[in-house]
């Protein structure tokens, strides 16, 4: 992140970036491989969705959600940032299923000329069902895991330090974008720009703050790369680590296990076995 | 070299067979109805989305096997390409969920970055800008930004950023500005055969009987619904031509046809994702045509597609111009240094000295 602008990297510490790396984490399964709580996120969302119907993916949410965010000690912020991700999706997936469930005969209730029906329904909470086991696996790996941490693990694993270095700057460029759209968004109003009048008005006023905001961003690539490139950035061959996660062999036969019994449950699915 | 092309173009095929034989299926027939095979249809894109993906890897690994390095593909990833990655990523995050929590339109715009690393640097840099903005934005970046779906869909992004990448690399995104009134109109008419030829393709293809505009007695929405879709497309025409003739610029039609095609693959691929995977409803607002496709009787499988290809070319329709126009506002020099940025300067501007003449001969 050289060359940002000064207003913007003294704001970034305040916005969660882990100052440090290799600060163990508090709890047991903090501590676990980066690797090991992605591939337990994303073997949880995706069997939710292979395992369909209600019963599995709860089943799933109850093992691998809840009860490690238990054990870390997150479940209060688990469920609150889980349910917040994923209420807009969740009102969507009930209104839309509920009343627009097409081919439905048994009828809950009538308002007007829209009806909610029982098939509907079933179907709406099925969704609901998924929708949560994805987000609360997500939730799950991120609430535990720093950011830089997994790409630092990832590197070691042998994945180019270019995808690496491209991950976390995107993750630090999230906040500091927003950081600098409100500074803009801040000097277009002295000078006259209206953003609260009508509708109309403040669509007239994304051009004047969207268009300065990218094209600012896209020059600061100049001062970027020829400050990586100063550091050696384009060097061949690998790179030592000063700091890598811990790993144990325990974890890389229990990712292992969570694949091969992924894809066999993939495999049972497409085969009929699940009905 | 001839042995990597080789096994990417076997794990292709051989991706794309076992898909059409476990998944989809072309055997089902054309509904007489709706003109439409629901089977076979609603699977091919996305298998053939997965059969690139594989092959692109099989490509990789038969290079590395090979020279035990992957020179071929990281020389499109130069440190500026690796420099306007982040920025792209973030882009693609912070409109995507602007316009999908916030403003709830029925567009994405969340590929703004991934089609303008694609034009600046090629199809496998832009390709992997669409992998990695969708995945971290699942998987990394924090709230209020996350987005739970977004990762499913990484696959759509994929693709977008190829065909972008492969466009600009035919020199579509390339202005070519004061051209004859002659050469504009000859643009504008094969844009518009294209483009109208698809969107019938589409009508007869999902649309079929189930949405008519203006039907007898239907419910409010659908009036709002027709009269918002005549609007936008009259919109669109009329900006495309004002865009064509006012800034007399050959590129339009070029980068409309470019948008729209990849509008429509990317509805294709990313339809059945959503009817499969989230039942239709992703949390933007794109569930509203949803539910009002569905409410005219369609399956969720259909009404996905008929939103898809509503929304879809419309939006990435949109997103090519704002590129287009985000290229044009960035200087020569800076859009030169990219792998690909000089196939984005115009062409008559500066290497030719008797440009005036040429000019004249035409006019």
């Amino acid at each position: 992140m050289a060359g940002g602008d000064r207003l913007s990297d003294e704001a970034r510490p305040a916005r969660g970036i882990p100052p440090s790396l290799g600060r163990p984490g508090p709890t047991a399964y903090h501590r676990l491989n980066p690797l090991t709580k992605a591939t337990l996120a994303t073997v949880t969302a995706v069997g939710a969705v292979v395992l369909g119907g209600v019963v599995g993916p709860v089943g799933l949410v109850v093992v691998a959600v809840l009860l490690p965010a238990a054990i870390a000690g997150v479940l209060p912020q688990l469920v609150r940032t889980g349910l917040l991700l994923s209420l807009p999706i969740a009102i969507s997936a009930f209104v839309v299923n509920l009343f627009f469930y097409p081919g439905a005969e048994t009828v809950l209730l009538r308002i007007g000329p829209i009806t909610a029906t029982a098939e509907g329904l079933a179907f709406a909470i099925e969704i609901l069902v998924r929708i949560l086991a994805i987000s609360g696996a997500v939730t799950l790996f991120y609430l535990t895991t720093r950011p830089s941490d997994l790409v630092v693990d990832l590197e070691r694993r042998g994945v180019s330090p270019r995808i690496g270095f491209v991950t976390n700057a995107s993750v630090q460029t999230v906040p500091a974008m927003v950081d600098r759209a409100q500074q803009i968004t801040a000097a277009q109003r002295a000078r006259g720009l209206d953003t609260e009048g009508s509708v109309w008005r403040r669509i007239r006023g994304v051009v004047p703050i969207v268009g300065p905001v990218i094209l600012g961003s896209i020059a600061e690539v100049e001062e970027r790369t020829m400050a990586l490139e100063a550091r050696g950035f384009t060097r061949p061959g690998r790179r030592t680590l000063l700091w890598s996660p811990s790993d144990s062999r325990t974890q890389a036969i229990a990712r292992w296990a969570l694949v091969i019994g992924l894809a066999a449950t993939i495999v049972a699915r497409i085969a009929g076995f699940l009905g | 070299m001839l042995a990597r092309w080789l096994a990417a173009l076997v794990a292709f095929v051989v991706v794309f067979l076992i898909g059409i034989v476990t998944i989809g299926n072309f055997g089902t027939g054309i509904d007489p109805d709706s003109f439409f095979d629901s089977e076979g249809a609603n699977s091919f894109a996305f298998i053939g989305a997965i059969a690139l993906v594989v092959a692109f890897i099989a490509y990789a690994a038969v290079e590395y096997a090979q020279t035990r390095s992957f020179a071929s593909i990281s020389a499109q990833f130069d440190t500026r390409t690796i420099v306007l990655m982040p920025i792209a990523i973030a882009i693609n995050i912070i409109l995507g969920a602007t316009v999908a929590n916030a403003l709830k339109l029925p567009i994405y715009l969340d590929s703004i970055g991934t089609i303008l690393v694609a034009a600046l640097a090629g199809p496998v840099p832009g390709a992997l800008t669409g992998f990695l903005s969708n995945m971290l934005w699942t998987y990394v970046v924090p709230p209020p930004f996350q987005n739970g779906p977004a990762a499913a869909f990484s696959i759509v992004a994929v693709v977008i950023g190829v065909l972008a990448g492969l466009a600009a690399r035919g020199g579509w995104m390339r202005p070519r500005r004061s051209r004859s009134t002659g050469e504009l109109a000859v643009g504008a008419i094969v844009a518009l055969v294209i483009v109208v030829g698809l969107g019938i393709y589409a009508y007869t293809r999902f649309y079929g009987s189930t949405v008519e505009l203006f039907v007898e007695d239907s419910a409010p929405i659908f009036v709002i619904l027709s009269w918002l879709i005549i609007f936008i497309f009259a919109a669109i025409v009329v900006g495309f031509l004002v865009l064509l003739f006012v800034r007399r610029d050959l590129a339009v039609p070029y980068v409309t046809v470019a948008g729209v095609v990849t509008g429509v693959v990317a509805a294709l691929i990313s339809a059945p994702i959503s009817a499969n995977v989230f039942g239709g409803v992703t949390g933007g607002g794109t569930d509203f045509l949803v539910a009002a496709f569905r409410q005219a009787g369609s399956d969720i499988q259909t009404a996905t597609f008929q939103q898809g290809l509503l929304s879809d070319p419309v939006d990435k329709l949109v997103t090519f111009f704002v590129v287009y126009l985000i290229l044009a506002a960035m200087a020569r020099r800076m859009k030169a240094r990219f792998p690909q940025g000089e196939l984005l300067l115009d062409e008559l501007e500066p290497d030719q000295p008797d440009a005036d003449d040429w000019r004249g001969a035409t006019a």
